[in-house]
């Protein structure tokens, strides 16, 4: 049986396709279905081929008439999400001490950052490209507003705050790194809260730092040198580039 | 990969911060996607208490699994159409092996269900869906029924054959032939 002989698989693009759409329409079934999934893991090319028919097929779920869901769906995912009594807030720079949290979700929370940053990068054309950490931080909205880039070469933090962002004349920016056991360290304030270009703090990319995180303080910066005193504003973890 | 539109650009900044935890933007994403995904999950499963269950298990995995979402494997919106689609298949094979009503009602509404029939108003549409909805046009009304079949009902070769009263081989050559021809049918829409 064709399916069982891989080299004629690489050497099909015929069949590729075929049995890629067949995987994602859920028509290939049982061992030949776990046949591909094995090839899959060592063939991106033919997970790009997959994917382009995921997408197609799942286009048909647009076709379908838009109805809102009655409330009780939301309040059952919610209760879900809380069983039982809802537990006292796990401060936010500590999310990976929640169930959920894996040192995998931390990685890919990172390569979504620097996903971001690749997109945002095109209206900051003088990034430097040999930067080796980069983080995206963004508001609970989820917008991103700064973009801070580890340069190990020039020992330099490299600090882009976008235009949109205001800050009130008697406050400033703190940024401040945020440890895997939830203790921040301050890497400094930003002057007159726009892009601007740090030392390089070693322990802004010790690899015991989860997060970096900006906060909202005094013109000073905080008064309390343990931490943030005003509002955290944006937050984002570090990547490797 | 870039994002498509800004639709996906949203809802990839939506997903990044649900993959921080964060409680807001997953509402907003619930609030952004839930309609489409729910009138999705009522076409694979037409009873409104089933589609809810699918919608709600749905979106709890959306919950745990966003933090290894990837967007250069697939779009947000595909990503999330692939796991309500999982939640409500599954749901589906455990209520036709259920005995009782829940079985009979689902086949029959199949039956009256057109898979390719859309939305009233095309104006609705994103641009990806209008061209899917054109280019399904083009595609004869049995091959477009097999195509439904297996997508929203998760039916397999077999399977379709035997609700059709075909040959297996037929249903099979159908099916490829309709895929191969939607795609280039779309491939020529994007061409410029």
């Amino acid at each position: 049986m064709i399916l069982r002989d891989l080299p004629a698989l690489r050497n099909s693009p015929a069949l590729r396709d075929r049995l890629a759409a067949e995987y994602a329409l859920g028509t290939l079934r049982g061992g030949a279905r776990r046949r591909f999934e094995t090839w899959m893991r060592d063939d991106p090319a033919l997970r790009d081929i997959v994917a382009g028919w995921q997408e197609r097929l799942a286009a048909l779920a647009e076709l379908d008439l838009p109805a809102t869901p009655p409330a009780r769906v939301w309040a059952a995912i919610e209760r879900r999400l809380d069983p039982g009594v809802i537990p006292p807030r796990t401060p936010w720079w500590q999310f990976w001490h929640s169930d959920v949290a894996r040192p995998w979700g931390v990685l890919a929370v990172g390569a979504c950052a620097a996903w971001l940053v690749l997109a945002l990068s095109k209206t900051m054309p003088d990034m430097a490209p040999q930067s080796r950490q980069i983080a995206a931080l963004s508001d609970a909205q989820s917008h991103t507003a700064l973009v801070v880039t580890a340069d190990t070469a020039r020992g330099r933090l490299d600090v882009r705050v976008a235009e949109e962002v205001h800050v009130p004349t008697d406050r400033t920016l703190q940024l401040w790194a945020i440890t895997r056991t939830g203790k921040p360290r301050s890497l400094g304030i930003l002057p007159g809260n726009r892009s601007t270009d740090l030392a390089l703090d070693a322990r802004a990319i010790d690899p015991d730092v989860a997060l970096l995180a900006i906060s909202l303080e005094p013109k000073s910066g905080s008064p309390d040198p343990t931490g943030p005193t005003g509002p955290v504003l944006y937050k984002g973890s570090w990547a490797n580039l | 990969m870039i994002p498509h539109n800004d639709q996906d650009d949203q809802l990839y900044r939506l997903l990044a911060a649900v993959a921080m935890q964060d409680r807001q933007a997953f509402r907003t994403l619930y609030d952004v996607t839930s309609p489409q995904l729910f009138g999705f999950a009522l076409r694979v499963l037409h009873r409104e208490n089933l589609a809810e269950e699918a919608v709600r298990d749905a979106f709890v995995s959306i919950w745990h699994a966003a933090p290894g979402y990837q967007m250069h494997l697939a779009p947000p919106l595909t990503w999330m159409v692939t796991i309500v689609r999982n939640k409500a298949l599954h749901i589906r094979r455990r209520a036709r092996a259920d005995a009782g009503d829940d079985c009979l009602d689902i086949e029959a509404a199949d039956g009256l269900a057109d898979p390719s029939s859309g939305p009233a108003d095309p104006a609705q549409l994103s641009r990806d869906a209008r061209a899917l909805a054109r280019c399904m046009e083009t595609l004869a009304s049995r091959q477009r029924q097999a195509i439904g079949m297996a997508y929203l009902h998760g039916l397999s070769h077999d399977e379709v054959a035997a609700r059709l009263e075909l040959p297996v081989g037929t249903v099979k050559t159908w099916i490829r032939r309709g895929l191969v021809r939607l795609r280039d049918c779309l491939e020529q829409r994007e061409a410029p």
